[in-house]
């Protein structure tokens, strides 16, 4: 694991870091604290990073300049903030974990564990996607999304405009972050379950999801149950 | 708006009062002609007064007379006599066709009696002379007082009721309208002495008590008899007055329409009244009336300007003056004053009004600022980023050191009890803020772990400040700085004082974080500006400027 802690408190920094070192005990490859924003944005550009733990409010900064950058990039963030009523905006903005301060070890346990155990998020409030251009961040909202399909280490979105984005989050972390409206139909593919027309079966156990536009997706056997299950 | 149906309305009262003794004339009267002597024939109807002349020239004192043809062109009705008015200087008998109809004073024996008699008199024609055709109205008079001083005859002849009731009807009127005037006089200069700093309401009010009396002794006449040795003497004071009225108008106007070059310009203006008010002394209605119009058009150009400014209701008031003009032109001399000054005076008022409205806003917005003010005070203390990130670092003291953990909870109360001790003060002593930013820097020593230090220099601990602008300029510097190479940062305050100024300069002797941005007005300043505005209104002035040390902060108050 490789974690960057930003937080301009040095105290509370020292408290994060003691009890991420506690939690993570070997598995821990790297720890890092900066107090900056613009620290922290060149730390991100230049380093392989797991997990990014963000105070919204650092030196009169707002914290949500970085927060659309950092949501862009490969890794999970969690807040820890003592403004707990930007929680919801941070969930939008697809963050894993909201900890309000003051919190105890517990919370942070909580936040690293739905990281690990690859859970969904609670809130399912992700209303935007943040895509990285060429020279700035791009937000997508999250309806003009069709479906998601896995390339790799990263994730082609296909949108409603018929255009497709790269995202830097894998197609698991993006499944984390993402609605009840979604569904991970196939090992490389997410779909809105509003946007399939049929599911189709093929002869040999083959099905196929058709979309209102006309593409047809595949659908992974062991998926198909629970599909089934809940939208059938 | 309603000021605007208010003039109209004084208007269209004023002209229908000064226009309601407009009338048809059922007589016409000829030039006089006089004569020096004294015969009791020169009253006859008959007599042949062909050497007499226009002009007659007294040393004072003696009997002369004068003969006055008169034309009655309708005769009048049963049981309802004619009288004949009569305003000319000096005291005389009055003949009607050789019979004598009444006597004012004592002609010819003026030395040695007290003056008798009045300027304006009216007296009943016999019925039987009041015939249709020509009369001759003959004045036995002798003139003591004022000799050389030339003065028409005026005479008319009417009804003798409407000759006596007509004038008393104006004047009724007309001091129902000085009495609007003496009211608003008695009720702004009230209102000047519970607040005595507003001088335009003074002169509002002195103005309307002058205007009041001017209409007073205007109309005095028609009640009071007035001898024609003491008329000078009313004339005096009607000038005087509007002479006063001419310079307050403009003074009143050059408060609510500052100019610049104020008080030469008001000074050259009176300099010109003076001499408009003393060049042709004697001619008191036509001085008057120059008086007037210098007044106008010295007061339209201070609204003028005023329009031009921007001012609010100068275009009301630019209005009314015109409004003035219109009737100058319309009406004739003493409608033109009266209603010109009323409608002047009403335009005052309405700016008063409109001065007061401003007041009564600004003092509301500033109840609404201290409000929030304090709001804001007290918001430091449990705004969420100060108060839980405090919370979290206290809990892990706690859980580290516990005795440090109290030391830290009991800075944290001290800071609470300084708040609670300075949030409903506008000023407090300077040492309670000192030990405030103190107490805060205990608390941010446990959260930052940074050595914070404090120093003060040329500190007058007798001098007060309004609370917590020191602070929040102590939250920027912790905010904003970075610590030195020896981890500490070091704040100093700097007293000093000048002849006109005490200043308070706030060191941050630290490295500055080199991508903050301070360009853009803070929360903080704001709050800092609010206080100084609130306590010193304009005189002060703040400064925030970067140094080769660190930050540097100025708060220069004015004395």
């Amino acid at each position: 694991m490789n974690i960057l802690i930003i937080e301009d408190e040095s105290r509370i920094a020292k408290r994060i870091e003691r009890m991420t070192r506690d939690f993570f005990a070997n598995t821990l490859l790297s720890l890092h604290h900066v107090e900056a924003l613009s620290d922290a944005l060149e730390f991100i550009k230049n380093n392989s990073l797991d997990i990014v733990l963000l105070d919204l409010n650092l030196n009169g900064e707002n914290g949500f300049d970085i927060l659309s950058s950092a949501v862009s990039e490969s890794f999970h963030t969690i807040i820890i903030s003592a403004n707990s009523d930007q929680a919801i905006s941070a969930f939008e903005y697809g963050v894993i974990d909201f900890v309000p301060k003051p919190f105890n070890r517990e919370r942070i346990e909580q936040a690293f564990n739905r990281v690990l155990l690859k859970e969904k998020t609670e809130s399912h409030k992700v209303k935007l996607l943040a895509i990285k251009k060429r020279s700035r961040i791009q937000l997508i909202p999250i309806e003009d999304v069709l479906f998601i399909k896995g390339a790799g280490m990263y994730t082609e979105l296909f949108l409603t405009n018929g255009k497709k984005e790269l995202h830097d989050k894998s197609l698991e972390k993006l499944e984390q972050l993402l609605p009840h409206t979604f569904e991970r139909i196939h090992k490389s593919y997410i779909v809105k379950m509003s946007e399939v027309k049929e599911v189709i079966v093929k002869p040999g156990s083959k099905y196929i999801a058709e979309l209102k536009n006309g593409e047809f997706l595949p659908i992974g056997r062991t998926k198909y149950k629970n599909l089934k299950a809940r939208w059938l | 708006m309603d000021f605007k149906s208010l003039h109209f309305f004084f208007v269209i009262v004023t002209v229908l009062i000064t226009t309601s003794c407009a009338k048809n004339t059922n007589f016409r009267s000829y030039n006089p002609i006089y004569k020096l002597g004294d015969h009791p024939e020169w009253a006859a109807k008959d007599w042949d007064d062909r050497d007499w002349s226009n002009k007659v020239f007294v040393d004072g004192g003696e009997i002369f007379w004068s003969r006055t043809k008169v034309n009655i062109t309708e005769t009048p009705k049963p049981f309802e006599p004619y009288g004949v008015f009569i305003n000319t200087f000096g005291e005389y008998e009055v003949f009607w066709d050789g019979v004598l109809i009444g006597k004012n004073g004592n002609p010819g024996q003026e030395a040695d009696h007290e003056p008798s008699g009045e300027l304006w008199a009216t007296y009943h024609i016999p019925e039987e002379l009041a015939t249709k055709g020509t009369h001759v109205l003959a004045l036995r008079t002798s003139l003591y007082y004022y000799p050389d001083h030339s003065r028409k005859l005026r005479i008319i002849v009417d009804y003798y009721d409407y000759l006596l009731r007509d004038p008393l009807i104006d004047t009724s009127f007309m001091h129902m309208f000085a009495g609007v005037f003496l009211i608003a006089s008695l009720y702004f200069f009230f209102l000047f002495l519970s607040d005595k700093k507003e001088y335009p309401i003074l002169i509002f009010s002195i103005s309307c008590f002058l205007f009041f009396a001017l209409i007073v002794i205007e109309y005095i006449n028609h009640y009071i008899s007035i001898h024609y040795s003491q008329h000078h003497f009313r004339l005096e004071i009607i000038g005087s007055l509007t002479f006063c009225i001419a310079i307050l108008v403009p003074l009143y106007f050059s408060l609510q329409f500052p100019f610049p070059k104020k008080r030469s310009i008001m000074i050259g203006y009176i300099g010109v009244l003076l001499f408009v008010f003393l060049i042709v002394h004697d001619r008191y209605d036509f001085t008057a009336y120059n008086m007037g119009m210098t007044m106008w058009f010295f007061s339209t150009s201070i609204v003028l300007y005023g329009v031009y400014k921007k001012i609010k209701g100068a275009i009301i008031v630019l209005l009314a003056l015109l409004l003035c003009a219109l009737i100058n032109a319309l009406t004739y001399y003493d409608i033109s004053l009266f209603a010109g000054f009323g409608v002047i005076l009403l335009g005052m008022f309405y700016i008063l009004s409109v001065r007061t409205k401003e007041q009564r806003i600004a003092y509301e917005n500033s109840l609404v600022q201290s409000t929030r003010l304090r709001l804001e005070l007290l918001k430091k203390n449990i705004q969420p980023h100060f108060l839980m990130n405090t919370l979290t670092s206290l809990i892990d003291w706690v859980e580290e050191s516990p005795q440090k953990g109290v030391s830290f909870i009991e800075a944290l109360a001290k800071e609470f009890d300084l708040f609670n001790k300075i949030e409903d003060q506008t000023l407090i002593p300077i040492t309670q803020e000192i030990e405030l930013c103190r107490t805060h820097l205990d608390i941010m020593k446990y959260r930052k772990e940074v050595d914070y230090l404090w120093e003060e220099e040329g500190i007058d601990y007798n001098q007060k400040i309004p609370p917590a602008i020191l602070h929040t300029l102590l939250e920027n510097g912790i905010t904003h700085s970075m610590p030195l190479d020896n981890n500490s940062i070091l704040f100093r305050l700097i007293y000093e004082t000048g002849n006109t100024y005490k200043c308070y300069t706030f060191l941050t002797i630290a490295n500055a974080r080199n991508n903050t941005t301070r360009t853009k007005e803070g929360t903080g300043t704001k709050y800092i500006k609010a206080r100084l505005s609130e306590s010193y209104g304009s005189k002060w002035d703040f400064s925030s400027e970067t140094t080769s040390l660190g930050w540097k902060n100025t708060i220069k108050i004015y004395l």
